[in-house]
């Protein structure tokens, strides 16, 4: 009788982890639509949600340090200078790593500091998805994928950086940046021209 | 100044010292490139192929135009002599990549991506330098761009150019290029997907929908495959956050074959029915299918290619009330004979589909074999008609018209040879019953078929269950005799059709010899039927030249029926000949097209073009609402129209559908008897 008990207890345990095991989530968020929440450790241990952030413009930005092109917008200043110029403005300014562990772009807390600090960026955290769910949910594809969220905790934006898909830093002067063409005509209060996007980089690593 | 000393230089990724010199091939980390033209001489004005050869590591890969989720699609930039241009890349057929939750289109180990350079008519030097700049990027797990500056040297000669040594495997990469379909579809969209539609292909086991631009579907997730009898569909995830274009535009894989696409999608929330409210395969039903064919085959015993025989028919019915022979059980033999027939012709046909062969009905007289055939079975029907010679002396029950001994087997291989003769024939309303028939279970085909065969049959069960009517039916005399040799007439008729028909087929010259072959085969006739008073050596000798004389002519017919077709079928004056592409691009430039399905054979075409689309009025109100008219001609075997017919539920000609001015709304199918009315009327609908 004891053994038995001990089976079917050991049995309903292995079912039960089974059961807990991360379900594939589809992508859910649309723009026009309410951003998806989230809650992410970041670099120091802290958690970040994304409702905290009610009443301020909140922006997305799907990082890794070692893509050729991240490299591209950090290594020509592109981002730390958009990072600069709006974080000013009152926007959160949230940098996501979804890289899985062992995967490329995915580095220890030290590491990251030490590469953010290089590159001069200027997020107002640096958040910890290992697990890739929010970037599942997110439908985030690439690095860099930029999503834009309103005060009110609606999705106003969702694609890419720039209308230049390349890893050339000489595109940039040229391209159209749509996050700052966007946070432009929302923070003036007028709709967003360009909503979405084709978003260009590397693949995320999940 | 630049002089060919002067190069390009080769730029490798990890800092390898540049190279003054002609170089088609770099290295990157993990690939191999190179340029590489498939002639090893320019003509001028004569274009030629050039293929960028990107060779990677295992495990690596490079980008199709549209890369999916991530990456780049390799580029290349050329610096050409002046007057000459260079196309868009070809690209192969890609392969996909899922690295959950994330889709790639990509090419592994080796790919040649094609460039079509056109030289211009004239050219001054005697040497001419391509060179390309090629940006891509290479990605395992991680990615890699890359880049490299290629070029060669090609002499100008007068003459044609000679193959290279990469001409072979161009040539096999320009086979994997995406071809124009061969096949209908449609794209529909709802709320969160959109339909991709395709009719006329065989079943596939898999396919697959590589759209042109990112942003129109979700890459990762699957596109479920649907299969109807008929056709079969792809439902495409929409794009979460992405605008559905006006229209769909990519590489549909069917089956390993890739086909260029480029459709308008039709409406948003309400997705339109998937069968058009055409009178086909989704239309009708079985209980009105069987009524349309029972009349079919009832208005078959009116048809040109039958009357002959049912006259026969009728002269039997006269022997055999004046003998008091019990025509019902005659007639029910002969019924027996029609429907076993069709039934056989029926299984034929499903036996012929099962095998892969693209046909619908009429198939039969697509065949020049089959015409031949038919050609000498009316000659030989006439003669006998006319008395040449008779049947039945040695045989017992093939076809005996003439004799007066006619047992139930005699009636029974009647309705055979009834059914026989009628297949030269579709009556109205036969054809929607057929495209119903084939397009579903065999069982229903074999139904449908059957009751045509019983409507054929019925006039004779009819009249032999009547014996008031059939008191009404003149008397045997002389006059029979000279009925029977007056219907020798039509049936010479219809072998001047069959001849004519195989004169369209294929080719004047061919026409010579069957009517040489026809002639062997009537000397042969005579002489079986000069066997009759004659007995001995005499006999036999007659019998053995007739023999000889039938076969030898059999043989030249058959031999010309497998000679290969002179020249195309002409297109009348007005019309263009059908092409699906042709169709799609008039479309979806707005533009209203007539296409008139029809076939050389096909009487009822051939009718409803003299009456109706021929005439002056018809003709001015197509060219005042700039209707374009397309001819399909199905007089020979033709995959192409095949496909199209059974892509409106149908399984043979004539067809008439007309597309309006709007490329999303369903084409108007015209009925199978035409009026200059109904023309008319539909047109001035537009």
């Amino acid at each position: 009788m004891k053994r038995f008990a001990a089976v079917l207890g050991i049995g309903l345990l292995a079912v039960g982890l089974l059961a807990l095991r991360p379900e594939p989530v589809a992508a859910a968020a649309a723009v026009g639509q309410p951003a998806p929440d989230f809650s992410l450790p970041d670099v120091k241990g802290g958690k970040h949600a994304l409702s905290s952030y009610k009443g301020k413009f909140v922006v997305l930005e799907w990082v890794n340090y070692d893509c050729p092109f991240v490299k591209k917008h950090y290594g020509s200043g592109n981002m730390p200078k958009l990072q600069k110029a709006y974080t000013g403005k009152g926007v959160t300014w949230l940098s996501i790593n979804s890289s899985a562990p062992g995967k490329q772009g995915h580095f220890a807390a030290a590491e990251i500091e030490s590469r953010a600090k290089g590159h001069s960026a200027a997020f107002s955290a640096y958040l910890l998805d290992t697990d890739g769910s929010v970037g599942r949910v997110y439908g985030a594809k690439t690095t860099p994928h930029m999503y834009i969220v309103d005060p009110a905790g609606k999705l106003v934006y969702a694609g890419g950086i720039d209308d230049k898909p390349s890893s050339d830093a000489a595109d940039i002067a040229t391209a159209k940046n749509f996050v700052s063409a966007a946070l432009d005509e929302a923070l003036a209060g007028k709709p967003v021209s360009v909503a979405t996007s084709t978003p260009y980089g590397c693949s995320v690593k999940y | 100044m630049r002089s060919r000393a002067s190069a390009l230089l080769v730029c490798l990724l990890a800092a390898a010292p540049s190279q003054a010199s002609r170089t088609p091939s770099a290295e990157s980390k993990h690939a191999r490139v190179t340029l590489a033209p498939e002639v090893t001489s320019i003509r001028p004005g004569q274009p030629f192929w050039v293929g960028l050869r990107l060779e990677l590591d295992e495990n690596w890969h490079t980008y199709w135009k549209n890369p999916g989720d991530s990456g780049l699609p390799t580029t290349i930039r050329w610096t050409l002599p002046e007057g000459f241009v260079a196309s868009a890349i070809h690209w192969p057929l890609p392969h996909r990549f899922l690295i959950d939750p994330l889709m790639s289109y990509a090419y592994a180990d080796e790919v040649w991506l094609l460039t079509e350079i056109r030289p211009p008519s004239q050219l001054a030097q005697a040497e001419v330098a391509i060179a390309a700049r090629v940006d891509w990027l290479e990605c395992e797990d991680v990615c890699l761009p890359g880049q490299a500056r290629l070029d060669f040297t090609l002499p100008v000669r007068a003459v044609a150019p000679e193959r290279s040594e990469h001409a072979a495997v161009i040539e096999r990469f320009r086979a994997r290029l995406p071809a124009t379909p061969t096949f209908s579809a449609r794209a529909a969209a709802a709320a969160s997907s959109v339909t991709l539609t395709v009719a006329g292909a065989a079943r596939p086991r898999e396919a697959y929908f590589f759209p042109a631009r990112a942003g129109v579907i979700e890459h990762a997730l699957p596109q479920e495959l649907g299969r109807t009898a008929m056709e079969f569909s792809l439902s495409l995830p929409r794009a979460v956050n992405g605008a559905l274009p006006e229209v769909l535009e990519g590489v549909l894989e069917i089956d390993g074959k890739g086909f260029e696409l480029k459709l308008p999608i039709a409406g948003a929330a309400a997705a339109p029915p998937a069968t058009e409210a055409t009178p086909g395969a989704g239309a009708l039903t079985l209980a009105p299918a069987l009524g349309l064919a029972f009349v079919g085959g009832l208005i078959l015993n009116l048809m040109p290619c039958v009357l002959p025989v049912l006259s026969l028919k009728v002269m039997s019915f006269v022997r055999q009330g004046a003998e008091g022979r019990g025509p019902l059980r005659h007639a029910l033999a002969f019924t027996a004979g029609v429907v076993a027939f069709f039934l056989g012709l029926a299984g034929a046909l499903l036996a012929l589909r099962a095998g892969g062969e693209q046909i619908g009905w009429g198939f039969q007289l697509q065949s020049p074999g089959f015409v031949v055939f038919m050609a000498m079975l009316f000659l030989l029907l006439s003669l006998n008609l006319l008395g040449v010679f008779e049947v039945g002396q040695s045989l017992t029950a093939a076809g005996n018209l003439a004799a007066g001994k006619t047992g139930l087997a005699g009636s029974f291989w009647n309705g055979a040879l009834a059914t026989l003769v009628a297949t030269p024939c579709t009556a109205p309303f036969m054809g929607s019953a057929l495209g119903f028939a084939l397009g579903q279970s065999a069982a229903v085909t074999l139904l449908v078929f059957g009751v045509l065969g019983l409507g054929m049959a019925a006039p004779y069960v009819v009249l032999a269950s009547s014996p008031a009517l059939l008191t009404r039916l003149p008397r045997p005399g002389a006059w029979l005799e000279r009925f029977k040799q007056a219907m020798a007439f039509p049936l010479l008729g219809t072998v001047a059709f069959l001849v004519w028909l195989f004169g369209r087929q294929v080719g004047i010259d061919a026409v010579g010899w069957l009517l040489f072959a026809l002639l062997l085969v009537a000397f042969g006739g005579w002489a079986y039927g000069q066997a009759a008073g004659v007995a001995g050596t005499r006999r036999a000798l007659m019998l053995g030249s007739a023999g000889t004389l039938a076969v030898a002519g059999l043989l030249v017919g058959m031999q010309q029926a497998q000679a290969t077709p002179q020249g195309e079928l002409a297109v009348s004056d007005g019309w263009v000949a059908y092409s699906p592409g042709e169709l799609l691009a008039l479309r979806a430039a707005g533009t209203p097209v007539f296409v008139d399905f029809t076939a050389d054979w096909c009487l009822s075409c051939q009718v409803n073009e003299r009456v109706a689309l021929e005439r002056e009025a018809v003709r001015e109100r197509f060219r005042a609402k700039g209707v374009v008219l397309m001819k399909a001609d199905w007089t020979r075997r033709d995959e192409t129209i095949t496909r199209a017919l059974l892509d409106h539920g149908r399984q043979g000609v004539p067809l008439y559908v007309l597309y309006g001015r709007d490329p999303q709304a369903p084409p108007r199918i015209l009925p199978e008897v035409l009026t200059p009315g109904i023309v008319l009327a539909a047109l001035d609908e537009l």
